[in-house]
This record gives structure tokens, C-alpha cells and sequence, in this order.
């Protein structure tokens, strides 16, 4: 059985990334099983997406542990344990990550133990941002190696179709292109086996201890523990405010973010809350004198993200 | 201290006098009002110093009782059958409040057909909830097991809310003696109620009844409402002691009457079961070993104390006032559970009768028992019975006869 | 306003009690008005929430509140004010807590409770003179389950249930005036965008007992469809084309508390919202787009 799945944010086409994937494979003659999962159900927020395809009726349902591809659509959620992209990753994973940056950064940062790819996003062609689902989608098909090319043609017309136009064909064309750019590695994804009853783990159950009602009901007895949140995550983009620019007017921004997320230090002075931003640009938009900007999340920080386990 | 006679509803509200409610959101339903019009006369006289609002709808209603209840005051609320389904949402989500109070259903038919008279169906739409769930056959009954449900239900060792079913117009609208206890005596059993480290205080910030997303944190929560119900056996019988030693009256979570001896045993709940306790004594006189079986607590489910009372009858008649359309009777499933694997269960036969208040006349409970010994003879358990008689049937036809009559187009031209 | 503590935007609260963290979407209309509301209100507050959005605010173990919560039902928010008011009070009236314990209950809904299953709750606890605040943020649809149409929808907007051909036919209820004919203590409309009025009514009716409504338009990104960036425009723009009327009901009176001068073509309003843009292209659909003039013409014709 093939096992994909699929992690990007809510709005980036997950899951038309993994429908694609999933009718291309029906289409080839593979029985299929296809599903988004979403956490909080939001724009921006992260998701993901997964794909079954098997030769017979697959029993199998929910999401995927062991992982044959990871597809990641968004490179920042690498950094985001919660994202869960590296969840049941092993040297038999292929890794596969939509980036500005290349493999052999990739490779280098991350030391997965199987294949690490990147799929290549070119920030002068905002085309390859919007519509990275769908090259996700292609180079997941040459991937595989088992998807004829008429069947995966096939399988993009019918699922972008309810995008209309010119949405469809400016997906379809990437899609094609990402299809032919990835011949080279057509294959290098290998079905995983299935589990073995022999050798699965035992599960550790126990009888749940009696806990007080306090407890033991949903109640949050902590003020305020959603800071722990980083929502500062879901950005794309980051406001910055030009120190200089800034009149320290009425704190217009302040009151204005919807998230709250800019509060007035003692010296007058607007300060963003970077854990919480989720980079809506209000502030920009509202500020009278125009002192504050956006840049790309991406190249914000010039750091690594943090170590992940494999 | 002497008795009164009272109905089954003037006792439910004496329960809730004696244990002193705070609070009581009411809507007005047949065959209840009678609770929520008595309390409101107390109120306006000054016997009880509680607050009554009239909600809109039930589903207001059980919102509104365990906001209170969450809050820190001791609740008492009241319905039926329509009502009780119409709140059915809030039901389940005020038990996961492990907010405790009593709320005390008069048992009725549900829709449809829309009817006014009783039998369990509508109670035990409630029993996957959390909510305790003590069943009455006396009006005495009816007052006491709503103090222990007070007791119960408030211990930190369960938190949980209760109902307390009694029949319509049966029990509700039927006076027999009742003692009402001394409401000192009553403080002694039944302590100030306390909010267990829940409630919303200025000082102390609380976000309650929150989201949860996962499985595995959502099955965490509603395991331990199951483990807090469990825990109300134990509790319920402490409690029963206490109330024992204080009034003098002893109630089991399942009661028995002629049955350590009994070949054949009726099984059965509410009111109607004392019906078959007459049926005993009768069938005793005619030289039969029969007695009854009597669960007074459904959730939750005493399982123990049934099986130590079934073990060892040779069958045992469950009649069931309820019917889970498509299945059968859901004592019965809940019994057939309960002493399955069980050597010396005894062989179960399911019958159906009372619905929508449909009498049980003794010959039938002759016939059921006659019908349990020859299972018993025969050691196979028979087709269950839905009680109904060809007198009844052909009584059926002439009012269909009615029902389906044609007139004809012109008035004038009838005879 | 004479006597208000909002007299300029300096006087708005410059720390924010709600915190960061939670699950709406970027640039969300409904956050931002009740965060709001929130400085003003302060932490002796206990939200009682019926479903919609705002209920994602709190996911076990996170919450963004420094005060307290209760999460009801879709329907019954109201009565469960209810019973936390009517608990409160006895509990401070028999002496079992002092009355610096007692909060100010509000309840916080979306336009789909509010203006649909909720009206009866909503209405009855009008009727027993409940002492609590209703805020709703209205963002014209079933919001949280993908912006379906609801009462509060208003005409020709696409939703995912009218996703197709002139929008959603029918025409935006008038919850304001169905609360104003319960007569409550106070009523009045709100905007994020507009946070100095905003805090001078929710002032206003913290000092008032009785029911009380708020209800803000919440521009919503996702639903609506447009950048959340333009959130404040297109929220002023709501306000000055006369769309959202800023109102106040008191002692019986409805009064304007921003008169626009110049009304601004509506559509000037509309064409920024993907909602919206089936009235502008492929074609213009001049008949619509005069009809919702003609509509936010008729309503300001009764006020002048």
C-alpha cells in the first residue's frame, strides 16, 4: 500500500493537493482512500491531508503513522512540532518539502535518515506560491512512479475544475511542469509493508484512576494559558515597524489588531507580540504614518529551525 | 412522627423543601406541574427561601439548572416525557459539567402518539447520559430518594446530577401516607451544599465546559463521569446507612420482596411493581414460590446486587414498561448483559405492558408467571410478549371503525 | 458623550486582557471587537457562549480569558446567564460569597444563534428582565461551519449554500429592532472599526441593569472573502455607505451616534468582499446593486 500524506496550512490546497493524488491513483486502477484532517479549522492554521492506495480494498482508515512520502507544502511547519510533518518518519520515508531553499539545505538541517527532496518555489513567480498544492500533487504522482501521465492529466483537470477560471489552467500548467521536473526522481517512493501482527507493540492499558471533579470536567483554571500558543507560526508575512516613522500617535494599531497582539510600552511606543502576530497586516494598513511594512516570515529571522527528531 | 397523606408530586416537592433548594427553574408540563405549583406556594409564603423562574422551554430550563448548579447553588428542577426529550441536548451536557443537582421526572408515553399517561420510555432516553437515575414506587419512596439523590450527588466522590422518576397520575397524582421527615434531622443528613473547587468567583477566573479536540483527552473526560457514576453505588449505600440510622427506613439500590426462596421472580421498576408485589402474595397464597426483584437504581446500574439477587431463580419475569422499538425491552437487554456467562442465571423472559399507562391486571401477572415456570421447564427462554389482549384488539377495530368512517358529502342526507 | 471615560483613542485601554493564542482566523472581525469589548468590560466578567466561532476561543487546556467562561449549547446561551445571574445572586444575597465576587454576565454569540435557534432563549430572557449583556459579532453567515446562510446573511451575498447565481435571496433581518421592541434597558450597533464608540457603549451599559444588547458587525476574511488586511477599511466603509447604522436605543429612543454626511455608494462597500463580486463582474448587475442602494437609501430617508 502507498501511504502519503500531505501538511500545509489551511488555504495553501492540501487537500485538492491530495485529492489530485487520490483520483490519479482511482484513475490507475488503485483502489483509494483520501481525507483531510484539520485541527483548528482556519486560514493559515496548519492541516494535513492523506492518501491510501493499495491494489485490493483497503481496511486500513485514519491517519497515517508509517508514512511511504511526506509531502510539506509549507517549510515553515517544520519548525511547528504540532504541524506533526515528521510524525512516523523512517529511512524508508521519501521527504519531500516546497521551499525557496534547496535539497541539499534540507538535508543538512533536517538529517533525515531516507531521501529528502525539495520542490522548488522561485519567490519572483508568486504562481508557484499560490498554487503550490498542485505542484505538490505532481511531483507526489512521478513520485510514486505507478500513475500514468494521462491518468494524472486527467486527474488535475477533474479536480481543479470547480476552481473556474483562469484559477484551473494556471494550476493545471504548474502541475504539468512539476510533472515533467520530476521524471528524473519518478519511483523513488516504494510501498510500505503492512503491519505484522507478530511483531506489533503491546498496548499499555490501564484501569483510568478515579480523578476530582474538578479535574476530571473540561475546566481551564488558569487565566489566559492560550499564550502558550505560538500562533506566531501562522505567518507568511511579518509586520516591522520603522522606529522612526512612528509618532507614537494614539496607538491606533494597538486598539486595531484583532488578536491584540500590539501593546503600547512605557515609553509610548508600539511593540508586536511575535508568539501571537499571525501576520493579518491591520496594522499596516490602519497606521497614519505608514511606519510599518511587511516582509516574508520566510526570510525574517535568519535562523534554523529547531532540531526535530526523526 | 406521624404521616400525611400526600401525592407523589407533593412529595418530590418535599424534597426539595427539606433540602433547603436554592434555585428552581420550572416550565410546565402534564403530569408535573403540581411540583413546580407547590414549591411556588412555599416560596410565596416564606416556607421555602428559594428563587423559582419560569423558563421557555425545557432545554432553557436544564441549561439554566446546570449554570446554577456550576455556579454554587443547590438546584431543583422537575419535567416529563416531551420535555425531558426536548432537553435531552442539555442533559448529556450538564452531566460533563459535574455540576450535581436533582431534577425529578414524572413519567409519561412519548409522542408519537402524543399521550398523557405513563411508562419509562421517556426516563430512560436519559440512561446513557450521566445522570444518576433512581426509580420510585411510593409516594414515600419519591421524598426520600430525592434526599439521597441530594447526598449522593453532591459527594466528592461522584458530582454528578440525578433524576428521580416517579409514574404519572400512578404515583404523581395518587395521595398515600407519607412521614415527612424533621427538616433538622434533614441538615444532619444532607450538608450545605458545596461547589467542590468549581463556581465563578471574581477572585478565581475559570473557563468551564471548554472544546476539547482529541480522542484521547475526550475519552479521558467522559471515562471519568463513568467512573464517578460507578462510584454513586458505593456511595448511595453509605448514604442509605446514614438515612437508615436517622428515619429509620432502609433502601437497597435494588429491593427484593419474597424472593431468597422464589423459583420464579417478577422484575420490574416504578410503581407498578408493587401491583406485582399483590401478584406475590397472591400467587404465595395459591402455593407458588414467586417474588419480586425491584431495581430502584438504573445508573448506576447495580449490577452486583441483581445478579446476587437472580442467581439461583430458576426464571425470572422481566416486564418492562418501555419498549425499545426494534429491539425489545431494555431492562431485559440490560439484564441479559448482566448475567450473561452465568451458570445459574436464570432463563429471562421479556414482556412489555403499561405502556402509555396501560393497566397490568393480575391475570397477567399470573400468566407471566406461569409462562416464566414453563421456560424454566423447558430451559429455553420464550418469544417475548407484548402485553395486549383480543378484547383489546376489537375494542382497536371499532374505534379505527370510527376513525376511518366515511361520511357522506351532504350533512343532511345522513340518517 | 459628555460624561464618558473615552473621550480620545488615548483613553482606550493600551494593554489587552484577551490573550493571544486562539483559533480564529487572521484579521477576524469579531476578535477584534471583542477584544475590544473586553478591555472595557474588564476581568469580572464571565462570557456565557453559544456555539459558533468564538467557541474555539477556548480549547482545552488553552483559554484566552483573564476572567471566566461558560460554554452552553447553540441555543440556550441566554438561559444559561440565566441561571449563572440568578446564582450569583443568591449566593450573594444569602451571604455565601461577598459581593466583590460577583461578576457581569455576557453572553457572546454569533449572528447564527442570535438570529435564528437562539430568538426565543434570547427573547424570554428579555422578557424576565435578565441583568445581563448580549454581544454579538454578526458576520452575516454560519461562520464556524463554513459561512452558509443565516438570518443575518444579507441580500445577494454568495455563501456556500447560495454559492451560485444573485446570492442569498432573502434580505438581512433586523435583529436591533427586534430587540428594541422587547424594549430592554439598552441596544446598541458597534463596529471594531470604530473602537472609540464602541468602548463609550459598552460603558454605557455596564452601568445599566437589565438586558442589554451589542451587537458588532464582524467583517470576517474567510467568509466574506477578501484580504484581511483591509478588515478596518472595509469595516469604516460599512459604516459611511450606511450599511451599519451606529446606533444607541435609550429610555425608549433610538438614536444615531454617527450621522454619515455623505453616504458613500454602497458599492464602494461591496466591491472590496469576493462575496460580493458576482454584482461587478463578469458584469455589472446594475438592477441588484440599485435595489441595495435603494435599501440603505429607504433607512436613512426615515432617520433624516
Amino acid at each position: 500500500m502507498y501511504r502519503v500524506r500531505f501538511h500545509g496550512r489551511g488555504g495553501q490546497g492540501m487537500k485538492t493537493a491530495s485529492r489530485i493524488l487520490g483520483s490519479a491513483f482511482f484513475r490507475s486502477g488503485f483502489e483509494v482512500q483520501d481525507a483531510p484532517r484539520y485541527g483548528a479549522e482556519r486560514r493559515g492554521a496548519p492541516m494535513f491531508a492523506y492518501v491510501r492506495a493499495a491494489r485490493r480494498e483497503i481496511h486500513e482508515r485514519g491517519v497515517i503513522t508509517r508514512p511511504d512520502l511526506v509531502v510539506v507544502a509549507d517549510d515553515s511547519l517544520t519548525a511547528s512540532p504540532a504541524a506533526g510533518t515528521t510524525t512516523g518518519l523512517d529511512e524508508h520515508t521519501v521527504l519531500l518539502i516546497a521551499s525557496t531553499e534547496t535539497t541539499r539545505t534540507w538535508q543538512d538541517r533536517l538529517r533525515h535518515r531516507g531521501p529528502t527532496l525539495a520542490l522548488p518555489i522561485d519567490p519572483a513567480d508568486s504562481a508557484s506560491l499560490r498554487f503550490v498544492g498542485a505542484a505538490c500533487a505532481a511531483a507526489a504522482a512521478q513520485l510514486v512512479g505507478v500513475i500514468a501521465a494521462s491518468d494524472f492529466e486527467a486527474a488535475l483537470r477533474d479536480e481543479l475544475a470547480p476552481l473556474g477560471e483562469p484559477a484551473a489552467t494556471q494550476n493545471l500548467e504548474l502541475g504539468r511542469a512539476t510533472w515533467r521536473r520530476f521524471e528524473p526522481h519518478a519511483g523513488l517512493v516504494r510501498e510500505g509493508p503492512d503491519a505484522v501482527a507478530s511483531i506489533s507493540e503491546r498496548p499499555d492499558w490501564i484501569d483510568l484512576p478515579f480523578d476530582a471533579a474538578r479535574i476530571a470536567t473540561p475546566a481551564i483554571h488558569g487565566a489566559a494559558t492560550s499564550v502558550e500558543v505560538r500562533t506566531g507560526l501562522w505567518r507568511t508575512l511579518r509586520p516591522v515597524i520603522d522606529e522612526a516613522r512612528c509618532r507614537h500617535c494614539t496607538w491606533i494599531c494597538s486598539t486595531l489588531c484583532p488578536d491584540g497582539a500590539i501593546e503600547v510600552r512605557a515609553d509610548g511606543g508600539p511593540r508586536i507580540d511575535l508568539d501571537h502576530c499571525k501576520g493579518c497586516m491591520v496594522c499596516m494598513a490602519v497606521c497614519p504614518s505608514h511606519a510599518i511594512e511587511s516582509i516574508p516570515e520566510a526570510t525574517a529571522d535568519a535562523h534554523a529551525p529547531e532540531e526535530l527528531q526523526p | 412522627m406521624s404521616r400525611t397523606l400526600i401525592t407523589g408530586n407533593a412529595a418530590a416537592a418535599w424534597a426539595a423543601r427539606l433540602a433547603r433548594v436554592d434555585y428552581v427553574p420550572a416550565f410546565p408540563i402534564t403530569p408535573q406541574t403540581e411540583i413546580i405549583e407547590t414549591i411556588a406556594g412555599w416560596i410565596e409564603a416564606g416556607a421555602l427561601d428559594a428563587r423559582m423562574v419560569t423558563l421557555e422551554s425545557e432545554h432553557s430550563m436544564v441549561t439554566a439548572a446546570g449554570a446554577a448548579a456550576a455556579t454554587g447553588v443547590r438546584v431543583f428542577t422537575a419535567t416529563s416525557s416531551q420535555g425531558l426529550l426536548y432537553g435531552l441536548e442539555m442533559i448529556y451536557t450538564v452531566a460533563g459539567w459535574r455540576a450535581p443537582f436533582v431534577l425529578v421526572n414524572v413519567s409519561r408515553g412519548l409522542a408519537a402518539p402524543v399521550t398523557l399517561e405513563p411508562d419509562h420510555n421517556d426516563v430512560l432516553a436519559a440512561r446513557d447520559s450521566g445522570f444518576l437515575q433512581l426509580h420510585a414506587a411510593t409516594a414515600q419512596e419519591v421524598l426520600d430518594l430525592g434526599l439521597l439523590a441530594y447526598r449522593v450527588g453532591e459527594d466528592e466522590r461522584v458530582r454528578l446530577p440525578a433524576i428521580v422518576n416517579l409514574d404519572g397520575f400512578y404515583l404523581s397524582f395518587t395521595r398515600e401516607p407519607v412521614r415527612i421527615p424533621d427538616p433538622a434531622e434533614v441538615d444532619g443528613f444532607l450538608p450545605p451544599f458545596e461547589s467542590g473547587g468549581l463556581g465563578f468567583r471574581a477572585s478565581r477566573p475559570v473557563s468551564e465546559a471548554v472544546a476539547v479536540l482529541g480522542g484521547g483527552p475526550y475519552s479521558y473526560f467522559r471515562y471519568e463521569i463513568h467512573a464517578a457514576a460507578r462510584n454513586a453505588l458505593g456511595v448511595f449505600e453509605e448514604a442509605a446507612a446514614d438515612f437508615e440510622a436517622r428515619f429509620g427506613r432502609r433502601y437497597a439500590p435494588v429491593e427484593t420482596y419474597r424472593a431468597d426462596d422464589a423459583e420464579v421472580v417478577f422484575v420490574m421498576m416504578g410503581c407498578f411493581a408493587t401491583k406485582a408485589k399483590a401478584a406475590v402474595d397472591q400467587l404465595r397464597d395459591a402455593g407458588q414460590a414467586v417474588g419480586l426483584v425491584r431495581p430502584r437504581m438504573l445508573r448506576p446500574f447495580p449490577g452486583e446486587a441483581l445478579r446476587t439477587a437472580l442467581r439461583g431463580r430458576r426464571a425470572a419475569a422481566v416486564i418492562d414498561q418501555n419498549l425499545s422499538l426494534g429491539f425489545g425491552g431494555v431492562l431485559y437487554g440490560e439484564l441479559a448483559a448482566n448475567l450473561c456467562g452465568l451458570s445459574d442465571a436464570p432463563i429471562l423472559a421479556s414482556f412489555i405492558g403499561g405502556l402509555g399507562g396501560r393497566d397490568i391486571p393480575p391475570s397477567e401477572f399470573y400468566a407471566i408467571a406461569e409462562a416464566a415456570r414453563d421456560a424454566a421447564d423447558a430451559g429455553a427462554p420464550p418469544e417475548p410478549r407484548l402485553l395486549y389482549t383480543d378484547a383489546e384488539l376489537r375494542e382497536m377495530r371499532r374505534l379505527q371503525g370510527i376513525a376511518a368512517a366515511e361520511r357522506s358529502e351532504r350533512p343532511e342526507a345522513r340518517r | 458623550m459628555s460624561d464618558t471615560r473615552f473621550g480620545r483613542i488615548q483613553d482606550l485601554p493600551s494593554t489587552h486582557l484577551l490573550g493571544g493564542g486562539t483559533a480564529t482566523c487572521a484579521g477576524c472581525g469579531g476578535l477584534q471587537a471583542v477584544h475590544e469589548a473586553y478591555d472595557v468590560l474588564g476581568e469580572n466578567t464571565i462570557f456565557v457562549n453559544a456555539a459558533g466561532c468564538m467557541t474555539l476561543l477556548s480549547i482545552y487546556p488553552f483559554t484566552p480569558f483573564r476572567g471566566s467562561w461558560l460554554y452552553t449549547s447553540m441555543a440556550s446561551a441566554p438561559a444559561g446567564a440565566q441561571g449563572v445571574r440568578d446564582a450569583l445572586d443568591i449566593l450573594v444575597a444569602k451571604g455565601r460569597i461577598p459581593p466583590e465576587e460577583d461578576l457581569n454576565v455576557v453572553v457572546l454569540t454569533g449572528d447564527g444563534a442570535a438570529y435564528g435557534m437562539g430568538l426565543s432563549a434570547t427573547s424570554c430572557a428579555i422578557d424576565r428582565g435578565l441583568d445581563f449583556t448580549y454581544f454579538c459579532y454578526d458576520n452575516e453567515g454560519y461562520a464556524n461551519t463554513g459561512q452558509q446562510t443565516s438570518a443575518a446573511t444579507p441580500r445577494a451575498a454568495r455563501t456556500a449554500t447560495d454559492a451560485g447565481g444573485a446570492g442569498a435571496p432573502g434580505r438581512k433581518k433586523d435583529l436591533f429592532g427586534i430587540w428594541i421592541a422587547h424594549r430592554p434597558v439598552y441596544a446598541a450597533t458597534v463596529i471594531g472599526s470604530e473602537p472609540l464608540d464602541l468602548a463609550r457603549k459598552i460603558e454605557t451599559a455596564r452601568g445599566i441593569r437589565g438586558p442589554k444588547l451589542i451587537l458588532a458587525l464582524a467583517p470576517c476574511p474567510t467568509g466574506w472573502n477578501f484580504d484581511p488586511a483591509r478588515l478596518v477599511e472595509i469595516g469604516r466603509l460599512a459604516v459611511s455607505s450606511g450599511v451599519w447604522p451606529l446606533k444607541e436605543y435609550v429610555a425608549g429612543r433610538v438614536v444615531h451616534t454617527k450621522l454619515p454626511r455623505h453616504r458613500v455608494p454602497v458599492e464602494e462597500y461591496l466591491k472590496l468582499q469576493g462575496r460580493f463580486r458576482h454584482l461587478f463582474e463578469p458584469q455589472r448587475n446594475e438592477e441588484l446593486l440599485a435595489e441595495i442602494q435603494a435599501d440603505v437609501d429607504a433607512y436613512w430617508a426615515d432617520v433624516e
